[in-house]
């Protein structure tokens, strides 16, 4: 196992120095065209998809943060954006918090969450964890929806504490409809965006700084660094916790935005999609998540005319992207640009 | 003592499928150090089979066994073909982890292939035993009885093709060390061919045991799948006479907290003292440390 560690540090070629302005060029094209977008596209039905791919691009960078640099295979992260939904959806019921309050409630109880879940799976290393974080996820779904206790009763329906299997709705929303009446889903788009941007930009900061590096070096070669004196439990605890507020951020305006969180939100066929997104954009690469997030989204809308076969293409289409281009789209890209480079600096060097 | 027998009789009939379960996750991930995440949809699939050699074709319950093990056993093939051969050819990053992403596709495909073809509802497994014994102050069905019977068969005769054959030394040598194996004459890509073969007919089998007691759906595998997993890391992965005692021990101690606390807690309960479990031995209760050099 070893041996395939040091072939991926062999193959991921180090961020060039013009990576950072590559990188704010496509930042700022991407910020373009998702700032133009409201006012081209009239469709409420595609801005509100576009928000729903925003809230997967999202959970898909945090999960790349925390898989692809930080090589923790957490499968934990529908959970945390769950807590994160569950936390806004609850503190503005049962507390009467404000929906922005609640929303950062939210965040925070998803990142304390994610630092008990932590405390307890990080000790362990690669399948470990995955099988673990898996696991609590599931029981954390089967208490909710098993919750048959009667918390307080709402006309003649009765509500579990946990919302039990219908959830929770009704608990506020952005507060757009007044002041952009039939324009309230662009509002809620300017919103979910600029959580987005934010969360994108944090990862960007991480990936960039000293802690960064620690947990590149932790994926590449474990050994070494932990022998260069890097403490593997602390500095993935760090990761777990950070990628885990900004999963929860995304469940809150996620509950907030739909006005409504539940069980469904659990599903292994959600997981399953924002893994997809990674891996076909391209794990351990900055800009896969996003890259794969408008990929999935435009083959999910094809297919949507195939119906019922949709679920099985979205299946085949993960494994064939697994197999084939291990790398994602991204990977393969760099891949690509990096060999050109070569040639081109081979003749020079003959010279 | 009538509880007593109920919990006995409820954990070592789930004890027996779970360890079923559990021997052919282990199997394919002491030998490949690959963690099969279609194995629950392999479980759904096996217990289809029967259901269409019995009602759908009208042959003899029997035969369902053997097509469910061949059909399992025929997946697991095609898995090593589609999927695992490419992927350790092309040795791309981790292989450990592209593969569990890609057999979650593969098993999100399956599950939904028997979706479409055999309808969401839940349907009934024409394999069943009927009556039961009474034991004084509870009863035993048959059905449970023979469950754990063929269950004990099956992981005897597995017991013996590992340990005894040559296919078995050839696994053996796999799983200890790919390349020293590969130097002294094992045929390494056969022996992963056999093994997902062989792990695909276990689950097979366990699909029909499972679906007698339970119900044929497509995600029937699901929560099965979850708890092997479990026991498979509570044995240290790649165990397997470890992963069939912890299969036993959890499936009755799931048992007694489910007739005790009622059904709800069984799960939680078993996750925490897995975690607790893991704490303490991080390689699991029969795990060794792994010496990895850099």
């Amino acid at each position: 196992m070893s041996d395939t560690s040091i072939k991926i540090s062999a193959k991921t070629p180090a961020p060039a120095g013009n990576g950072m302005r590559a990188d704010l060029a496509i930042g700022i094209v991407f910020l373009v065209c998702a700032i133009a977008a409201p006012f081209v596209i009239d469709s409420k039905y595609l801005i509100g998809q576009l928000i729903v791919g925003l809230f997967w691009a999202a959970i898909a960078v945090q999960w790349n943060l925390l898989f692809g640099y930080a090589g923790v295979f957490s499968l934990a992260q529908m959970a945390l954006f769950a807590v994160g939904g569950y936390g806004t959806a609850m503190t503005a019921t049962y507390l009467g918090f404000n929906i922005w309050m609640a929303i950062l409630s939210g965040a925070v109880a998803a990142t304390i969450f994610s630092m008990l879940v932590g405390l307890a799976c990080l000790r362990l290393q690669g399948v470990y964890v995955a099988l673990l974080t898996f696991a609590i996820s599931n029981v954390l779904y089967l208490l909710i929806v098993t919750d048959t206790a009667c918390y307080e009763m709402i006309g003649t329906t009765c509500r579990q504490f946990t919302g039990g299997p219908s959830g929770f709705s009704r608990f506020g929303d952005f507060g757009m409809r007044p002041v952009l009446r039939g324009d309230w889903v662009k509002g809620n788009y300017a919103i979910v965006l600029a959580g987005f941007v934010l969360t994108l930009l944090s990862s960007w900061v991480i990936i960039r700084s000293p802690m960064g590096l620690a947990f590149k070096a932790l994926r590449d070669n474990q050994g070494y660094a932990i022998a260069r004196g890097i403490n593997r439990f602390h500095t993935q605890l760090l990761v777990f916790g950070i990628s885990a507020f900004f999963t929860g951020l995304t469940g809150g305006l996620y509950a907030a935005h739909f006005q409504a969180i539940g069980p469904s939100v659990f599903s292994m066929n959600t997981l399953l999609f924002i893994m997809a997104i990674a891996v076909v954009g391209g794990t351990g690469t900055f800009w896969g998540p996003v890259l794969g997030t408008i990929v999935l989204m435009v083959a999910d809308e094809v297919m949507r005319d195939a119906g019922q076969f949709r679920t099985l293409g979205l299946g085949l289409l993960i494994a064939v992207f697994v197999v084939l281009l291990p790398r994602g789209i991204v990977g393969r890209i760099g891949d690509f640009l990096t060999s050109i480079r070569a040639r081109q600096n081979a003749p020079r060097q003959g010279d | 003592m009538d509880i007593i027998i109920a919990i006995l009789v409820t954990g070592l009939t789930n004890g027996a499928l779970y360890a079923l379960a559990t021997l052919g996750l282990s199997l394919v991930w002491g030998s490949m150090g690959m963690l099969n995440m279609a194995h629950g949809s392999m479980l759904a699939l096996g217990g289809y089979m029967v259901f269409t050699m019995a009602v759908g074709v009208g042959l003899p319950v029997w035969t369902g066994f053997v097509a469910a093990a061949a059909a399992g056993a025929i997946f697991g093939g095609l898995l090593y073909f589609g999927v695992v051969r490419p992927l350790l050819k092309s040795g791309g990053p981790g292989f450990e982890t592209s593969v569990m992403i890609a057999t979650v596709g593969i098993s999100i495909a399956l599950e939904n292939a028997l979706l479409l073809s055999f309808g969401g509802q839940p349907l009934s497994q024409p394999f069943a035993v009927a009556g039961s014994v009474n034991l004084g102050a509870g009863v035993m069905p048959w059905l449970n009885v023979t469950i754990v019977v063929v269950a004990v068969l099956v992981m005897g005769a597995m017991g013996f093709l590992i340990s005894k054959t040559k296919m078995g030394r050839a696994i053996r040598a796999t799983a200890q060390n790919r390349d020293a194996a590969l130097l002294m004459g094992v045929p390494v890509e056969w022996t992963y061919l056999q093994v997902l073969g062989l792990a695909g007919a276990l689950a097979g089998i366990c699909g029909v045991l499972l679906s007698a007691v339970t119900q044929l759906s497509p995600t029937l595998g699901a929560d099965p799948m979850l708890k092997a997993f479990i026991m498979c890391v509570v044995a240290g992965l790649g165990n397997l006479p470890g992963a069939v005692i912890s299969a036993f021990g959890l499936a009755l101690i799931e048992a007694a907290v489910q007739f005790g606390l009622g059904a709800r807690w069984g799960f939680p309960v078993l996750l925490m003292l897995v975690i607790a479990i893991l704490i303490w031995r991080p390689n699991g209760l029969f795990g060794r440390a792994q010496i990895r050099r850099m």
